[in-house]
C-alpha cells in the first residue's frame, strides 16, 4: 500500500514537473497579446474599421508561425460611443491615466494635439513607407495623416462631401433630366452657384413640391461640412506660408448670410440644428428635401437603412456649389486615420504597427470601403473588381476627389472649428445678425487663438 | 478628551474623510488647475522638450538667427565614426563595416534616405525597426526627437555647436517645452469673452426661474394636497414625485416626444390648423419655457415633500382654533401655515439655488445649450469647454477657471442666504430649553 502511494506521488510530482516544464518552454516563443482598437464615428456599416485589425492579426499569425514563433493576438474592438465628443474625451483621458487602447480610428484632425501631447507616436518609426502596401497609398491622404513633416497615422478611409439634388423635385421646378445631368458640370465650373441654390430651394416650397424648411436641409450638427460653405465665399482656412488659421471676416459673413437668408426665404427650418440624426437620414432618402449636402459615404446608409432603391435615378450628386465670385466649388475629405498610442511596451506598438500595414492591404480596405460607402486610400483598388465595379465608389471619385482638400492639420483647428460653428448657430437661429455674429467671432478667436490667428 | 468626544470623533472621521476626498481636494485641485494652460495638447502629466516644425516657425517669429534656425530645422544623417561605431556596438562589426564600406563621408538627408540605403545591405538587421533605430544612430540634428528632460535637450542641443547665448538656449527651450505652465491668462480670457457673460446671464435666468418654479410649485402642491383627503392625496404626491424618479434620459425625451415639430403637441395642434414648429427650440423663449419646466417639475417634487411634512408638523389644535374662530382656508394657509414653513423654504431655496447653479444635465440632454448658444449656462459651458466638444481639444486649464468662478459664487450665495433667513435663529436652541 505505501509503495503504491509514493509511487503514485513519484509519478504525479514528475507530471507537474513535466507540465511545468513544458509551459516555460512554451512560453519562450509565445506571446499572447491583446490589441485594444477604439474607433470614433463608427456605425454598423463601419465595422471593417476594427475587423480588418482582426483579419490583419490572423495574417500576422500565421507570418510569425512560419518563423517559428507563436503570436497569439486577441482584438478587442468598441465603436460604441455616443458621438464624436464622447469618444474624443475617453480617448484623451484613458490616454492620460495611462490605459490608452493600443490603436485608435478617428479624424486626421486629432493628430496635432495628440502628437504634440505624446499620446500618440509617428507610424513611420515602426513602419516601412517604402514597401507593400504602404507604397501605394494616395501621396495626397499620406499628407494629410503626416504633421511636422513626419507620418504620424495610415489613412484608413477616404470621403468627401457632396451636395445632393432629388430629381423628382427639381422636374418639379421646372429641370429636365438633362439640366439635372448637367448640374454637376455647371456646379463646377461656378455655372451654378449657392444663390441658384437658394432660388430653387425657394421655388420647391413654393411649388409644394415639399414642405416649408425643407427646401435646403443642411447637415443637423457641427461638423467639416461647413468649412465647405466658407469656402465657397472665398474662405481660406489656414496660411500655408505662415502655419496659421485665417479668419476672412467677409467670406464668414457672406457664409453667415446664406444659412440666415435659407431660413428668412422658409427654405431651412430656424431650429434645423440638433435634429435627430436618424430622423434626418429618413426624410432626406425618401425626397422629403429638396437640396441637401451630406458626405459620400451616405450612399451607404440611404441605399442601406433607409431603403432607398434607386439611388442614381433619385439622386444627383455635385461638389458643394461656389457661394460667390470670390469663392469657388469645392468638397473637403476628411479622412478617418490609424493611431498608434504610446504604450510602455515598444513591442506592443511594434505589433500594432504591423497590424495597421497589413490592414492597409487594398483588398482588405475595399470591403471597408464598399461595405460602408468610403472611398479607397490605395491605388490599386481600381484594380480589385469589388472596388472598380461599384458605380458609386468610381463615379464620386471621378467627380469629387480631384476637387478635394483637407482641413488642416493644427493644434487649434478644434477651437477654431468649434468657434465658427457657435457664430453659425446664432446667424442661423437669428439671435444675431450675420454681421454681429462675425463680430463675436472675431473677438473670441483673437482670445482663443492669440498668435496662431491671421483677420482679414 | 473625553471618551464620549473621541466616540463622536469616530462616528464623524468617515464623513470627514469623504468630504475631504470627494469635496475639498476637487475643489483644490480645480483651483490649482485653472493656474495653468493645461489641455489636450500640453497633457496634463507633463510635457517633454521637442523641435518641430511648428517650434521653428514660432522661433522665427521670435527673430532667432537664420543660421541657427537652417541647423535646428535640417535633419541629417551623416555617416561618420562615430555613428559607425554605435552600430558596431549595437548591431556587430560586419555591419557596421559593410557601412562604412558603402557610404562613408556620405550624409544623408532625412531618415527615409538613409534607410534605402541601408536595405540594400546584407548584412543590415531583419526587422523594419530595428533598420530604423540603427539609421538614428546617425543622426546629428535635434529636428523631431523627443527629450523627457530639461538637460537631455539641452545638452542635445549643445552638442549641436550653434553657439546660442543663455538668453537664447532659455527661449528655444521654452517654445520646444510641449507641456502646461503656470498662467493667469485663464481669468483675463475669461473676463474679455462675450460668451463668458452670455453664459453668466443664462444661469441668473435658469436659476431665478427654475427656483421660482420649484419653491412657489412646490408649495402649492404640498398645501393642495395637504387639504385633499389622504387618500387622494397619496395618489397625487405620487404622481408629481414621477419626474424624479424617472432616469433623466428617459424623462427628458419624453418632452422631446411631445415637443419636438414632429411631436405630440405639434401634431394635436395641427388639427387646430396650427403649423408644426419645434416647441422646444423655436426661439430662446421657447427654449427657456422648456428647460425651466424639465427642471421645475423634477425640484417642485422634493419642495413638495418637505413641505408636507412640515405642514403635518403643524399641530392640528392650532388649525382647529382657527376654525373656531372662523378663518378661511386662505386666512389659515397665510397666517398659520406659511409663517411656520419659513425654515423648510429657507433650507429648499438655500439648496436647490446651490445644485442648479452646477447642475446642467437635463439641458445638455435636451436643448444641449440652444438655440444658438440661448440656454448655454455657465455649468454646461465649462463643462463643455473642459471636457466635451466635437474638436476634442478639452481645455482643463480654462475649463478649471470657470469651474472655480461656480465655486465662489456658490460660497457667496450661501453666506447671503444664512444671514437672509437669520441662520442663528434656526440652529439655536428652542427657547423651552432656555
Amino acid at each position: 500500500m505505501t509503495t503504491l502511494v509514493s509511487k503514485l506521488r513519484q509519478s504525479t510530482a514528475a507530471a507537474v514537473l513535466a507540465l511545468t516544464a513544458a509551459t516555460v518552454a512554451g512560453e519562450a516563443f509565445a506571446k499572447d497579446l491583446t490589441i485594444t482598437v477604439w474607433a470614433g464615428g463608427s456605425n454598423d456599416s463601419d465595422a471593417y474599421r476594427i475587423e480588418a485589425i482582426e483579419m490583419a492579426a490572423d495574417m500576422l499569425e500565421r507570418e510569425y508561425a512560419i518563423n517559428g514563433e507563436e503570436l497569439n493576438i486577441t482584438v478587442e474592438g468598441k465603436r460604441d460611443f455616443a458621438g464624436w465628443e464622447e469618444f474624443k474625451q475617453a480617448v484623451t483621458l484613458a490616454a492620460e491615466a495611462g490605459t490608452a487602447p493600443n490603436i485608435v480610428v478617428t479624424s486626421h484632425l486629432d493628430i496635432a494635439p495628440w502628437s504634440k501631447a505624446g499620446l500618440i507616436v509617428p507610424v513611420e518609426d515602426y513602419v516601412d513607407m517604402d514597401a507593400w502596401p504602404l507604397n501605394n497609398l494616395y501621396e495626397n491622404l499620406v499628407e494629410i495623416t503626416s504633421y511636422n513633416g513626419q507620418v504620424v497615422g495610415l489613412p484608413q478611409d477616404a470621403e468627401s462631401r457632396p451636395f445632393f439634388f432629388w430629381r423628382e423635385t427639381m422636374k418639379k421646378i421646372g429641370y429636365t433630366d438633362e439640366d439635372i445631368d448637367a448640374l454637376p458640370a455647371k456646379v463646377e465650373a461656378g455655372e451654378y452657384t449657392l444663390a441658384n441654390v437658394l432660388e430653387d430651394a425657394k421655388k420647391a416650397v413654393e411649388a409644394g413640391a415639399v414642405e416649408e424648411g425643407y427646401g435646403f436641409y443642411p447637415r443637423v450638427s457641427n461638423g467639416p461640412d461647413f468649412a465647405q460653405f466658407y469656402q465657397s465665399f472665398g474662405g481660406q482656412l489656414m496660411d500655408k506660408e505662415t502655419g496659421k488659421l485665417i479668419l476672412d471676416k467677409q467670406a464668414m459673413t457672406d457664409f453667415y448670410q446664406f444659412f440666415a437668408d435659407a431660413v428668412e426665404a422658409g427654405v431651412t427650418r430656424k431650429n434645423h440644428i440638433g435634429t435627430e440624426w436618424s430622423q434626418w437620414y429618413s426624410e432626406v432618402a425618401s425626397g422629403k428635401a429638396a437640396l441637401w449636402h451630406g458626405g459620400t459615404w451616405h450612399y451607404a446608409r440611404y441605399t442601406g437603412k433607409e431603403g432607398l432603391e434607386d439611388f442614381f435615378g433619385n439622386i444627383q450628386f455635385t461638389l458643394i456649389p461656389a457661394g460667390n465670385e470670390n469663392g469657388r466649388a469645392n468638397t473637403i475629405t476628411h479622412p478617418l486615420t490609424y493611431l498608434l498610442t504610446n504604450q510602455d511596451d515598444e513591442e506592443d506598438i511594434e505589433i500594432a504597427a504591423q497590424l495597421l500595414k497589413i490592414a492597409s492591404e487594398p483588398r482588405i480596405n475595399s470591403l471597408h470601403a464598399i461595405k460602408s460607402a468610403h472611398l479607397g486610400i490605395a491605388k490599386e483598388q481600381s484594380n480589385i473588381e469589388l472596388y472598380a465595379n461599384d458605380q458609386w465608389a468610381a463615379e464620386a471619385t471621378d467627380r469629387l476627389l480631384g476637387h478635394a482638400n483637407a482641413q488642416p492639420n493644427h493644434l487649434k483647428y478644434g477651437q477654431f472649428s468649434e468657434l465658427m460653428f457657435k457664430g453659425l448657430e446664432t446667424a442661423w437661429t437669428g439671435t444675431k445678425t450675420p454681421a454681429e455674429a462675425v463680430d463675436e467671432v472675431e473677438v473670441e478667436m483673437k482670445a482663443t487663438l492669440g498668435d496662431d490667428l491671421i483677420v482679414r | 478628551m473625553r471618551r464620549a468626544d473621541l466616540f463622536g470623533l469616530s462616528f464623524m472621521a468617515p464623513a470627514i474623510l469623504l468630504s475631504v476626498l470627494f469635496f475639498l481636494v476637487p475643489v483644490l485641485l480645480t483651483g490649482v488647475f485653472s493656474f495653468t494652460s493645461m489641455s489636450t495638447s500640453t497633457g496634463i502629466t507633463g510635457g517633454a522638450y521637442e523641435i518641430s516644425q511648428d517650434t521653428i516657425r514660432r522661433l522665427k517669429e521670435d527673430g532667432l538667427p537664420a543660421d541657427v534656425i537652417e541647423s535646428l530645422e535640417s535633419d541629417i544623417y551623416p555617416i561618420n565614426d562615430a555613428g559607425l561605431a554605435a552600430v558596431e556596438e549595437k548591431y556587430g562589426a560586419k555591419f557596421a563595416k559593410e557601412i562604412a564600406a558603402s557610404l562613408s563621408g556620405k550624409t544623408f538627408d532625412g531618415r527615409r534616405d538613409l534607410e534605402r540605403a541601408l536595405k540594400k545591405l546584407k548584412s543590415r538587421p531583419r526587422s523594419t525597426r530595428e533598420l530604423k533605430k540603427a539609421a538614428d544612430l546617425f543622426k546629428s540634428s535635434i529636428l523631431n526627437i523627443r527629450f523627457d528632460s530639461e538637460s537631455q535637450f539641452q545638452s542635445r542641443l549643445d552638442g549641436l555647436n550653434l553657439d546660442l547665448t543663455p538668453e537664447q538656449m532659455q527661449e528655444v527651450t521654452r517654445e520646444a517645452y510641449t507641456g502646461w505652465i503656470w498662467t493667469t491668462d485663464n481669468y483675463s480670457r475669461m473676463a474679455s469673452l462675450p460668451s463668458t457673460y452670455r453664459a453668466a446671464a443664462n444661469s441668473a435666468v435658469y436659476v431665478g426661474f427654475t427656483l421660482a418654479f420649484n419653491i412657489g410649485f412646490g408649495l402649492f402642491l404640498a398645501i393642495a394636497t395637504f387639504y385633499l383627503p389622504s387618500g387622494q392625496a397619496a395618489a397625487f404626491r405620487t404622481i408629481w414625485f414621477l419626474p424624479r424618479i424617472l432616469p433623466p434620459v428617459l424623462y427628458v425625451l419624453m418632452w422631446k416626444w411631445m415637443t419636438w415639430d414632429t411631436g405630440f403637441l405639434s401634431t394635436l395642434l395641427s388639427f387646430f390648423g396650427v403649423p408644426t414648429h419645434n416647441l422646444m427650440l423655436d426661439t430662446a423663449y421657447h427654449a427657456w419655457v422648456v428647460v425651466v419646466l424639465i427642471n421645475g417639475f423634477v425640484g417642485a417634487s422634493m419642495g413638495m415633500i418637505l413641505f408636507s411634512s412640515a405642514i403635518r408638523a403643524i399641530p392640528s389644535s392650532m388649525l382647529y382654533a382657527s376654525e373656531v374662530d372662523g378663518a378661511s382656508r386662505w386666512q389659515q394657509v397665510w397666517y398659520i401655515i406659511l409663517p411656520q414653513l419659513r425654515w423648510p423654504i429657507l433650507f429648499t431655496t438655500a439648496y436647490q439655488t446651490l445644485s442648479l447653479l452646477t447642475s446642467f444635465e437635463y439641458i445638455y440632454l435636451s436643448t444641449d445649450g440652444g438655440p444658438g448658444s440661448a440656454t448655454n449656462v455657465w455649468a454646461l459651458y465649462s463643462f463643455k469647454i473642459a471636457l466635451n466638444n466635437y474638436g476634442g481639444n478639452l481645455e482643463y486649464g480654462y475649463g478649471a477657471s470657470l469651474a472655480v468662478v461656480l465655486v465662489i459664487i456658490g460660497i457667496l450665495a450661501s453666506m447671503l442666504y444664512l444671514r437672509l433667513f437669520d441662520f442663528k435663529t434656526m440652529i439655536g436652541k428652542p427657547r423651552i430649553e432656555q
